[in-house]
C-alpha cells in the first residue's frame, strides 16, 4: 500500500532530463554559432532580422480592434457608481388579479385521480366524473396494474439513483423498450423518463445548426422548445395544410439547390403531432409519407397524445392510417397519458436509437425512470395488446356520442377530429358577442375568465373539466383558449350524457349572465 | 439553539437501528440500515454508539455555531489557497495523455480510411445519398464509433433490483469488440460505488418503502395530467410545503424530472434582455436551460470568484450589447456540489458579491441537498448561510432521497409565479405517488419528524459524512491524485491517460466493484477521472475492501502519483478542512 517509487522509474526519469539538457545545449550553441556567422558576413541582414522580430513580438502584443465590441473604458470609480445605480427588475412580476384567482382555485385531487375523482378544495365531497386528465383508457384505475406495481416495489424500490449510462438502467426498462418497439413495428426504441422532455431531447440530438425543419403551425409547446433549442433553420407551414406545407418544402429545396457547391447537404425534417394537444385534430400521415418521398425529408412525429389512442391496436397515428412505421423516421411517443405510467420513448432505427443514448440530454443528464413506472407501463401496453376492443372500442364510442351531444349545444363550437377523443370546445365568437352587452371588445383574460366559471359551473353539477392551459407569452401562436375534455373508455354512457348535460346547463347559465 | 436540541430529545424517546461501529466511526456489519429498528429496551446501548457518532463526526458543534460567519469564511478562504490539482501534475503524464489521445484519434482516422475501402457499405449511413444527407454525420461521429466504441462495455451496463450500497450486475459479454453485447444470464453482486443513493435511501424494504406502498393503495399510481391542469393532489401540495419547510424558504415547486427541473424553469425566470451568468462546469441541464430562456449567456472561470466579479462589473456598466441598454436582471448559476469535481461552490463569497451587485442568485443543488451540511440541507447548511440569501434554490431529489424528479424552492412570489408560468408546471406531467411517497418519508426521517424513526435520518447523514472523509483520506494517503473539498461524498480520482479509463472500470468490475469513469467530453481531455459515490449505506468492510482493491489497481496502473510530501500534504488539507469546522 505504501507507494515506494520503483528504482527503474527515477532512473528514467533522470535519463530523460539528462537528455532534454544535452539537446537543449546542443541547439543553444548552433543558434549562436549561426548569429556570430551572420553578423561576420552581413551585418545588415542581422538588423533587419532583429527588427523583424521587434515587428511580431509588437504585432503580437498591441491592442487588438474588435469590430463587434463597443465597450467603453470607464474608470473604477464610475464603476462602483453606475453598480451602485443599477436597479434591476425584480426577479419576478407581481402577480395579476386574475393569476391570483387562477392559482387560488386550482384543482386539487384528493386521492387518486382515475374516472372519480375527489376534490381537496371546496365544500363539495362528493366524487367528480373526471373528464380533465388524459386517462383515455382508464389505466390510471386498473387494479390488476396497481397489484403488480405493490410487488415491483418491493423488488426494485423507487428511484434508480443514476443516469442509465451510470447503472441506472434495469432489465425491466430495456424490457420496455423492446415491448413498446415491438407494439409501434419499429426497430428500437428508447425510454426517457418525461415526456416533455422526450421531444425536447429528441430534436435538437439530430437536428443541429444548419439543419432544416418545416414544422405546423400548430404543434404543442414541446415541439416548439425543441426546435429552438435545436437552433435549426424553422420554416412554419399552416397547420394540416398539406398544399401549403408543399409549397414550403418546395420553397426550401429550392433555396437549397442554389445555394448547393460547397456546402454538405443539411438534414430536412418535417415535423407534427399524431393526435393534436391543442386542437384534437389528427395529421394526415399518408399524405406526410408521400411528400416525405417526393422532397427528401424525414418525419418526425409527436405521438404523445395519439399513442395508445389511435389505431385499431393502440399503436397510433400509423396504425390509424395503416403505414410502415419505419417510414417515420423518428417516433415520439408518452407513457404518461394513455399509458397511465410515467415518461416517454422514442422508436426510431437502431443506430439512432443508439445515437440517442450518448447524445440525447434528456437521456443522458438525467435519473432514468423508476422502476414501478416502468413496469406499470408494461403492464399497460399488455393490457391493451391482448385486449385492443375492449378498451378503444368503448373509447371512441363514448367520444362520438359526447361530440354529437356537444355539438347540439348552442353557442358552443367543438373542434378535433371526429375519431378524436381529445375534444376541445369553446364559446363560438358570436355567443361571445352577444353576452358583451356593454360592447367593449373581450380580452383574452375575460375569455379565460368565462371558461374557467364554466368549468366551475359544471363542478356543481359532478363534472370535472379543465380550460386548457397555456404559458401565454412563450407559446408561438397562442391557441384560442377552450375547455380540453378527454373522453375515457371508462367512462360509462351515463357519465358522458351527465358530462354534456352539464355544459349544457352551464353554458345557458353562462350566456344568460349580464356582464 | 433550536431544531437540533429538539431532535435530540426525540432521539432520546425513539427507536433506533442499533449498529457496531469502529473507532473511525464506520459500521462493522452487514448494511447499516437493512435492519430492523431494535426495541427501545437498549437505550443505553444507544446512547453509547450516538456518543461515537458524535466523537466519530468531527463536526460536533451544533448547525449553528459551524454557521458563525467566521468559520465559514475561514473555510472560503482555505479553500481558495488551495492550489490547484493540475499544478501538481507530472509534466511526463501531461505530455503522454495528450500523446495518447492524439495516437487514438490518428488510429481512428487510419482505421476509418481502410474500413472505408474494404467495407463501404458499412459506411453507407454516413455520406449522403441520393438527396438524403446522412442522419449522424461522419465527423459528428468519429469519437463515438472510433474511441468511445472501444470503451463502451464500462456504460450502460444494466442492472436488477436496487441500487442500493450492493447492486446485481447483468453480466455482459461482447463478441464483436462492442458492437453488440450478449447476456450471459448471470447476475453479479458487486459493491457499489457508483450509484447517488447517499444516504441510502434506494431500498426495497424499510419504513419509506412501506410508505410508499401506503400511499399507492390510497392516491394511485400517476396522474396522467399537469400541475397546472388536474394533475395536482393533495400529496403533491403536502409535498411541496415538506420541501419548503426542509429547505428553509417559503414554498417550493415540485418537477417530475431533474433535468426538466432546471431546463423548463429558468426560462420562467428570465428572458431577452436578461443575462445569465454561468459557471463553466455547470450541468448541462442548466446550459438548456438557459439556451432556452433567451437570455444572454457569459460563462465565468470555474469556481472563481474573482472572475464572476470581474464579469459582473463588466456586464453592469457595459450593458447590453450594442445599445448599452442596462440588463433587466442578472441571473447568476451555480452549483452547490459539483458531481465531476466533488467541489463546493463558494457559496458565502458569491453570496455577499450578490449583496454588493444585486444580481439573483440560482443554486443548483442536485447533488447536494441531503448529503451536505450536519442536517442534510444542502450548501447553505454546509456553509451556515440564510437560504433567504439566496433567491432559487433547485434540487433533486434522485440522489439523496432514492426517489426522481426536482424542486425549485424560494419565496412565495417566485414559487407562485412558477406555478403559473413555468412550462414543467404547465406543460409536464406530474410527480407520480410512488415518488412523491418516497421524498415526503424520506425527508421526514432526514429531519426527524419520522416519531418512530427519529434518529435514523440523522444517523444516515453522520454515517455519510464519516464514510466520505474516511474514503477521502485514505486514498490521499496511499497517494492517489483525488480532487473534491473535504466532506464531499464525491470522490473523484485522475487517472489522465485514456487507456487507463476503461482499464480502472474492467479491474474494478473484476474485483467485483462497480465505479463509473468519465472522461472527454465530461470532463476536460486532460483529467480523465473515476467517481466514487460514497453512501451511508457502507461498511466498513465495504470501504476497506474497496480501498484495498483500488489501492492494487492503483499498482498496476501506475496512479500513485503523489509521493510523499504531496501526499502528506493533500491528506493534512483535507484535514484541515474539517477541523477549521470543528474550531
Amino acid at each position: 500500500m505504501e507507494s515506494q517509487p520503483a528504482p527503474g522509474e527515477v532512473a528514467g526519469n533522470d535519463s530523460s532530463r539528462g537528455l532534454l539538457r544535452t539537446a537543449w545545449d546542443f541547439s543553444f550553441r548552433m543558434v549562436l554559432r549561426y548569429i556570430k556567422n551572420s553578423y561576420k558576413d552581413d551585418p545588415f541582414r542581422t538588423f533587419l532580422e532583429v527588427c523583424l522580430i521587434a515587428f511580431i513580438i509588437w504585432y503580437i502584443t498591441k491592442q487588438k480592434y474588435n469590430i463587434g465590441n463597443n465597450e467603453i473604458v470607464l474608470s473604477e470609480k464610475e464603476i462602483d457608481e453606475l453598480v451602485e445605480e443599477w436597479n434591476p427588475e425584480p426577479l419576478v412580476p407581481e402577480l395579476t388579479a386574475f393569476e391570483r384567482e387562477t392559482l387560488e382555485k386550482a384543482i386539487v385531487i384528493d386521492g387518486p385521480n382515475g374516472t372519480r375523482v375527489r376534490l381537496a378544495s371546496g365544500s363539495n365531497t362528493k366524487p367528480l366524473i373526471n373528464f380533465a386528465s388524459y386517462n383515455f383508457l382508464g389505466f390510471l384505475d386498473n387494479p390488476q396494474i396497481e397489484e403488480h406495481a405493490y410487488e415491483t416495489l418491493r423488488k426494485y424500490g423507487v428511484g434508480s439513483c443514476g443516469p442509465p449510462g451510470f447503472y441506472g438502467t434495469l432489465d425491466v426498462h430495456m424490457e420496455l423498450e423492446k415491448q413498446v418497439a415491438a407494439f409501434v413495428g419499429h426497430s428500437a426504441a428508447i425510454l426517457y423518463s418525461q415526456a416533455f422532455t422526450t421531444t425536447l431531447s429528441v430534436i435538437p440530438c439530430f437536428s443541429k445548426r444548419g439543419d432544416i425543419i418545416v414544422a405546423d403551425e400548430g404543434v404543442n409547446f414541446s415541439i416548439q422548445q425543441a426546435i429552438m433549442l435545436s437552433r435549426s433553420k424553422v420554416h412554419w407551414y399552416k397547420h394540416n395544410d398539406m398544399a401549403d406545407l408543399e409549397r414550403v418544402l418546395n420553397e426550401v429545396n429550392v433555396q437549397l439547390t442554389n445555394r448547393r457547391g460547397k456546402k454538405a447537404l443539411p438534414r430536412k425534417f418535417i415535423v407534427t403531432e399524431g393526435l393534436f394537444q391543442n386542437t384534437g385534430d389528427i395529421a394526415p400521415l399518408d399524405e406526410l409519407v408521400d411528400l416525405k418521398h417526393r422532397y427528401k425529408f424525414r418525419i418526425i412525429l409527436d405521438e404523445s397524445y395519439s399513442f395508445g389512442v389511435l389505431g385499431k391496436r393502440g399503436a397510433g397515428l400509423t396504425d390509424h392510417y395503416s403505414i410502415n412505421p419505419h417510414e417515420v423516421d423518428l417516433l415520439i411517443g408518452a407513457l404518461c397519458y394513455a399509458i397511465g405510467a410515467s415518461g416517454g420513448f422514442c422508436c426510431a432505427d437502431k443506430e439512432l436509437v443508439e445515437h440517442q443514448r450518448l447524445s440525447g440530454l434528456g437521456y443522458c443528464f438525467s435519473a432514468s425512470m423508476p422502476g414501478i413506472l416502468t413496469v406499470a407501463a408494461s403492464d399497460a401496453i399488455q393490457v391493451l395488446e391482448t385486449n385492443p376492443d375492449n378498451y378503444l372500442v368503448s373509447m371512441r364510442e363514448n367520444a362520438t356520442l359526447l361530440r354529437s351531444l356537444l355539438k347540439r349545444i348552442p353557442g358552443l363550437q367543438v373542434e378535433g377530429d371526429t375519431d378524436s377523443p381529445l375534444i376541445h370546445i369553446r364559446l363560438t365568437p358570436e355567443t361571445l358577442v352577444r353576452m358583451k352587452r356593454s360592447g367593449g371588445a373581450w380580452t383574452n383574460t375575460d375569455i379565460d375568465r368565462v371558461l374557467v366559471e364554466l368549468t366551475e359551473e359544471a363542478q356543481k353539477d359532478g363534472v370535472l373539466l379543465t380550460p386548457s392551459r397555456y404559458v401565454d407569452e412563450h407559446e408561438r401562436l397562442l391557441p384560442n383558449s377552450s375547455i380540453r375534455i378527454c373522453v375515457s373508455s371508462a367512462h360509462t354512457r351515463k357519465e358522458i350524457e351527465k358530462c354534456a348535460h352539464a355544459v349544457k346547463s352551464a353554458v345557458s347559465r353562462i350566456t344568460s349572465k349580464k356582464r | 439553539m433550536g431544531k437540533g436540541q429538539r431532535a435530540t430529545q426525540v432521539y432520546k424517546s425513539t427507536e433506533f437501528i442499533e449498529q457496531r461501529r469502529d473507532e473511525d466511526g464506520l459500521v462493522v456489519g452487514s448494511d447499516p440500515f437493512k435492519l430492523a429498528p431494535s426495541s427501545s429496551a437498549s437505550l443505553l446501548e444507544t446512547e453509547k454508539a450516538a456518543a461515537a457518532a458524535a466523537a466519530a463526526t468531527t463536526t460536533t458543534e451544533s448547525a449553528e455555531t459551524a454557521a458563525s460567519p467566521d468559520a465559514a469564511a475561514a473555510a472560503a478562504k482555505h479553500s481558495g489557497e488551495r492550489t490547484s490539482e493540475l499544478d501538481t501534475v507530472p509534466t511526463f503524464i501531461l505530455v503522454t495523455t495528450y500523446l495518447s489521445y492524439l495516437m487514438l484519434i490518428v488510429f481512428a482516422h487510419l482505421r476509418d480510411f481502410f474500413g472505408k475501402l474494404r467495407h463501404p457499405e458499412e459506411y453507407v449511413q454516413l455520406r449522403e445519398q441520393n438527396g438524403w444527407a446522412p442522419m449522424v454525420s461522419d465527423f459528428e461521429s468519429l469519437w463515438t464509433r472510433r474511441l468511445y466504441g472501444r470503451i463502451r462495455d464500462c456504460f450502460n451496463r444494466p442492472i436488477t433490483g436496487v441500487a442500493g450500497g450492493h447492486v446485481d450486475l447483468l453480466e455482459r459479454v461482447s463478441h464483436d469488440f462492442n458492437k453488440s453485447f450478449e447476456f450471459t444470464g448471470r447476475v453479479r453482486n458487486v459493491l457499489n460505488l457508483a450509484s447517488y443513493n447517499y444516504l441510502g435511501f434506494a431500498q426495497s424494504e424499510g419504513p419509506c418503502a412501506d410508505k410508499v406502498e401506503a400511499a399507492m393503495r390510497e392516491h394511485g399510481l400517476t396522474q396522467a395530467s399537469t400541475r397546472a391542469e388536474a394533475g395536482c393532489s393533495q400529496l403533491l401540495v403536502e409535498t411541496e410545503e415538506m420541501v419548503a419547510r426542509f429547505v428553509g424558504t417559503e414554498a417550493a415547486l415540485i418537477v417530475s424530472m431533474g433535468y426538466a427541473t432546471n431546463a423548463l424553469n429558468i426560462p420562467a425566470l428570465v428572458g431577452r434582455g436578461c443575462l445569465i451568468l454561468s459557471d463553466e462546469l455547470n450541468h448541462s441541464s442548466l446550459v438548456s436551460g438557459a439556451r432556452l430562456s433567451g437570455a444572454s449567456i457569459r460563462v465565468f472561470r470555474h469556481n472563481d470568484v474573482a472572475s464572476l466579479e470581474a464579469e459582473l462589473r463588466r456586464s453592469i456598466t457595459q450593458g447590453q450589447p450594442r445599445t448599452h441598454r442596462p440588463w433587466k436582471k442578472i441571473l447568476v448559476v451555480v452549483e452547490g456540489l459539483y458531481s465531476m469535481e466533488g467541489e463546493f461552490c463558494r457559496l458565502p463569497e458569491i453570496v455577499a458579491l450578490r449583496r454588493r451587485y444585486g444580481f439573483y442568485l440560482f443554486v443548483d443543488e442536485a447533488h447536494s441537498i441531503g448529503a451536505l451540511g450536519k442536517r442534510g440541507r444542502g450548501v447553505c447548511d454546509h456553509f451556515g448561510v440564510n437560504p433567504h440569501e439566496v433567491d432559487v434554490l433547485m434540487g433533486t431529489f434522485t440522489k439523496s432521497f432514492g426517489a426522481a424528479g426536482g424542486y425549485i424552492a424560494g419565496s412565495r412570489a417566485l414559487v407562485s409565479h412558477l406555478r403559473l408560468k413555468s412550462h414543467s408546471a404547465v406543460y409536464a406531467e406530474a410527480m407520480s405517488v410512488p415518488v412523491l411517497a418516497q421524498v415526503s418519508s424520506s425527508m421526514r426521517m432526514i429531519m426527524g419528524e419520522d416519531r418512530e424513526h427519529a434518529l435514523e435520518g440523522q444517523q444516515r447523514l453522520d454515517q455519510l459524512a464519516v464514510n466520505a472523509r474516511y474514503f477521502a483520506r485514505r486514498l490521499a494517503e496511499m497517494g492517489f491524485m483525488t480532487m473534491g473539498d473535504a466532506g464531499s461524498p464525491v470522490v473523484p480520482l485522475l487517472l489522465f491517460s485514456p487507456a487507463k479509463i476503461p482499464a480502472f472500470s474492467r479491474e474494478c468490475l473484476k474485483r467485483n466493484v462497480a465505479v463509473v469513469v468519465v472522461s472527454y467530453p465530461a470532463t476536460p481531455i486532460i483529467t480523465g477521472r473515476v467517481r466514487f459515490c460514497i453512501s451511508a449505506s457502507h461498511t466498513r468492510a465495504d470501504l476497506d475492501y474497496a480501498l484495498e482493491q483500488v489501492s492494487e489497481i492503483g499498482d498496476l496502473l501506475m496512479l500513485k502519483f503523489h509521493k510523499g510530501d504531496a501526499s502528506a500534504k493533500r491528506v493534512a488539507e483535507l484535514e484541515g478542512a474539517s477541523r477549521i469546522k470543528t474550531e
